[in-house]
């Protein structure tokens, strides 16, 4: 070949190893920025003034007199609709029996949307669901509501090889020639009047238990189930974790007992996640009877051996990357073995085994396979340190799942979902940024 | 390596020979006056040590002896044949059925898929990282591997269902087409220059250059034509869903990537110095150096990478219980990446839910005998990768 087509097959060599990289960082990007831009919006959103009422009503945060305020200048603008309503259900009961059946159909979707809307009309029974009792608590799901409401949707089958085709009709074509054909102009030009959206920055998502199903409130309990299942499994695997990393790096002899160990545990990190959580159901909880159902503690028992391999392969780097020379000065100075471990090589060692702690950590938190059929479930109010013991608990990554897939409103939920992913992978990064900054420091320090 | 000897706790000595000799402080000697009571204690405490290590070690084969113990009631009452052969998956039915093939195809399939992806990307960036990037940059990629390996897998799973399923559904066609041109055209390209570069070389000194540009054109055209077929082809495909082992496939690539860059990194950085120059100073370009001399004498190492990434893509549960559509089926042809699957993992974790309340039913072991094969198949991917790793070592240790 031409030294020129070599080189050019040189360059595009080097090209395809730059494209990769630069793939998977835009892979990461590509992945990070719509959890990161639409999880915010569980934080930062523009909240309605059924949203006050919702955090006055069940966290007990507001201004009173200043919400009480609010809330009757919106049942002001609101009282319109509802007076129309009222009035066409008593026209509609006068009209004739032919005129009446045209439009009784409509009328019922477009009260059961009203109601969605702007939540029950004043005087009317308490409904049995929160959801049902407060109209939207986000300006977004209340556009949606009020596109709903203005106007219908249908499928266009005219073109027979094709799939429907969406088509939106106005609502307000249901109603030709009846008195609530104003309702509709009123509902569009009075949106804001009747919801008062306001830009609101929601903290308490991370600090408030959930209501009904995660359709008000935020995310505290899982948060709480997270920090439990992943310190229990800490410490379960820790204190193990370390004494066999250092009975591996010096006391073990090169020998075949020690040969099966390191062939056990390195069997251990490759198990897969999920028949971890298998064994941890048919050990933990079916045989050694830990608890009599799925609790925190046996998942932390599950996540412990999960985690037992990480654990003990970064002690031993840690341990073994303490130069000799500490060890050798140790033993010269007459400590004995035991004595220098102790009191030379731990704490020399130890900004590398809290590293290796810190993603072990990160680890337990993020897993969702072994927790499912030892820790998890789906709805659950945070529980007392005590209830560990014998009591299952919602977890950030089980309820990412549940939400995700088996909730009854997925999509109405969207902003809860994507919260819960950013915080639980918010947590996995900072935990993992903090092992970078305490590994950075040690090698400065291990630099003099 | 220091003895039995040694291990003695330090304290308070009580060897009166020697106080009178010199006075030196009881807690420096170290093991002349060990007596029995120390050895033993010092004995003891290792076996302590052991213990705890053992312990832990096996938790390993309480794994496999908890799955093992569930998953044999199965195999008694049903036998094997139906279980390897069958794809008529009905746990629930009656009569149930628990043909796993499908199942078991399923894996296989997703798991080939982010084979496929992330090997050749994976090498590539290693390659990269380990000879190409100088070090700064390589220290500004790092943490890009770490994050892409921490993220959890439920994150990924939720990108998969949320974002990624709906794009495929409605873009589908466009993003395949997309993606043929990006990957095809530079490839089409170069190999159309290689092709015009050998019949050039095989032509008369005159008219060299005349056949090199014949050659390059032609080939392009006809490789530019069998590419725009390809992206018709690709843009014509209707995807039902996008819950489908393309969806899968791509989100265990991206996360079987770090492992394969880190592992296959670390093999390409222990292959030393010399070869790479021996390889220069023959006249070879650094691909050719690369590809024909790193990358062979790697290759042990590079083969763990690879397995460790299929264990990875095999093992793992929220991404393709999320975004696989969980079908228990074989798709026509066995490549299309284009339908929902189902896997071993995401059956396991799918299936318990209903499963666990009629404990000791075959809807109940087949379960684990599922998760008998899943752990069959990474324990056997695990002794190969440690037999290859141990062999690399020795290779690089022995010369």
């Amino acid at each position: 070949m031409r030294l020129a087509t070599r080189k050019l097959l040189d360059r595009s060599f080097s090209g395809l190893g730059i494209f990769s990289i630069l793939l998977m960082a835009a892979s990461l990007v590509v992945i990070l920025a719509p959890i990161f831009i639409r999880g915010s919006q569980a934080f930062v959103f523009r909240a309605t003034i059924e949203h006050r009422r919702i955090v006055l009503d069940l966290f007990g945060r507001g201004d009173r007199s200043a919400i009480d305020a609010e809330w009757n200048q919106a049942l002001d603008a609101r009282r319109p609709v509802w007076a129309m309503l009222e009035a066409f259900r008593k026209e509609l009961e006068e009209k004739p029996l032919a005129e009446r059946r045209n439009f009784e159909e409509p009328f019922k979707s477009l009260e059961i949307l009203i109601a969605e809307y702007l939540g029950p009309a004043p005087g009317q029974p308490r409904p049995p669901l929160i959801r049902m009792e407060y109209g939207p608590a986000r300006w977004e799901q209340a556009e949606q509501k009020k596109r709903e409401i203005l106007f219908t949707e249908a499928f266009d089958y005219s073109d027979p090889t094709k799939m429907g085709v969406k088509v939106l009709a106005p609502r307000v074509n249901d109603f030709k020639g009846a008195s609530l054909e104003p309702l509709f102009p009123y509902i569009e030009a009075h949106a804001e009047a009747m919801l008062r959206p306001r830009l609101t920055f929601y903290w308490g998502f991370l600090t408030d238990e959930s209501h009904d199903a995660h359709f008000f409130g935020g995310i505290w309990p899982e948060m709480l189930g997270t920090l439990y299942l992943a310190i229990g499994a800490i410490l379960f695997a820790v204190p193990l974790g370390v004494i066999a990393a250092i009975y591996l790096t010096e006391y073990a002899r090169q020998n075949w007992l020690t040969g099966v160990l390191r062939t056990f545990i390195s069997t251990l990190a490759g198990v897969p996640s999920i028949v971890f959580g298998l064994f941890g159901l048919a050990f933990f909880i079916n045989t050694l009877h830990v608890s009599s159902s799925k609790s925190v503690l046996a998942g932390s028992l599950t996540l412990a051996v999960l985690i037992l391999p990480t654990v003990i392969r970064a002690s031993e780097e840690a341990i073994l990357a303490v130069p000799h020379t500490y060890k050798e000065a140790a033993l010269s100075l007459g400590a004995g073995k035991w004595y220098t471990i102790m009191t030379v090589i731990l704490p020399a060692a130890l900004p590398g085994i809290l590293t290796g702690i810190v993603i072990s950590v990160g680890r337990a938190a993020g897993e969702t396979a072994p927790i499912i059929f030892t820790a998890a479930v789906s709805v659950g109010a945070p529980l007392a340190l005590a209830e560990t013991l014998s009591k299952p608990t919602p977890a950030l990554s089980w309820n990412v799942y549940n939400l995700a897939t088996e909730h009854q409103k997925v999509d109405q939920l969207r902003h809860v979902q994507f919260g819960m992913v950013l915080t639980l992978v918010l947590v996995v990064l900072l935990l993992n940024l903090g092992a970078i900054i305490i590994r950075a420091r040690v090698s400065k320090k291990l630099k003099g | 390596m220091v003895g039995i000897e040694t291990n003695v706790m330090v304290g308070a000595h009580k060897n009166q020979a020697h106080e009178g000799l010199v006075r030196r402080r009881p807690d420096l000697l170290i093991s002349q006056g060990a007596g029995l009571k120390r050895r033993l204690a010092a004995l003891a405490g290792e076996t302590f040590l052991f213990c705890v290590t053992a312990c832990g070690a096996l938790a390993v084969l309480f794994i496999f002896y908890f799955v093992l113990k569930d998953a044999i009631p199965f195999f008694q009452s049903r036998g094997f044949a139906e279980f390897l052969t069958s794809t008529k998956w009905f746990p629930s039915r009656e009569p149930a059925e628990f043909g796993a093939l499908a199942i078991f195809f399923g894996s296989a399939q997703v798991t080939l898929g982010a084979i496929v992806f992330a090997v050749p990307l994976g090498i590539a960036a290693a390659v990269c990282l380990s000879d190409v990037l100088p070090f700064a940059y390589r220290q500004a990629v790092k943490p890009v591997i770490e994050i892409l390996a921490a993220i959890p897998s439920v994150a990924y799973g939720f990108f998969a269902l949320v974002v990624l399923a709906p794009l495929l559904q409605n873009q589908g066609g466009r993003l395949l087409v997309a993606a043929a041109w990006a990957i095809g055209g530079p490839l089409v390209l170069l190999a159309a220059v290689v092709v015009g570069d050998l019949a050039g070389q095989r032509a008369s000194e005159a008219r060299r250059k005349t056949v090199q540009t014949a050659a390059t054109i032609a080939p392009l055209i006809l490789f530019l034509l069998g590419l725009a077929v390809l992206a018709r082809y690709l843009g014509g495909l209707k995807i039902e869903s996008g819950t489908n082992a393309l969806n899968v496939s791509l989100i265990l690539g991206v996360m079987a990537l770090p492992t394969v860059v880190s592992v296959s990194e670390d093999a390409l950085q222990s292959v030393g110095r010399e070869l790479r120059d021996a390889g220069y100073a023959l006249g070879a370009t650094r691909a050719e150096t690369i590809l024909r001399v790193i990358i062979p004498a790697a290759g042990s190492g590079i083969l763990a990478a690879v397995i460790l990434g299929v264990m990875r893509a095999v093992g793992e549960t929220m991404v393709v219980w999320m975004a696989s559509g969980n079908t228990a089926q074989i798709p026509e042809p066995w490549f299309n990446f284009l339908e929902p699957i189902r896997t071993l993992t995401a059956t396991i974790a799918g299936d318990m839910g209903e499963a666990d309340h009629v404990t000791g039913s075959a809807r109940y072991h087949v379960l684990f005998a599922l998760a008998a094969g899943l752990l069959s198949i990474s324990f056997a991917c695990n002794m190969v990768s440690e037999w290859v790793m141990r062999r690399q070592r020795k290779t690089l240790a022995g010369g």
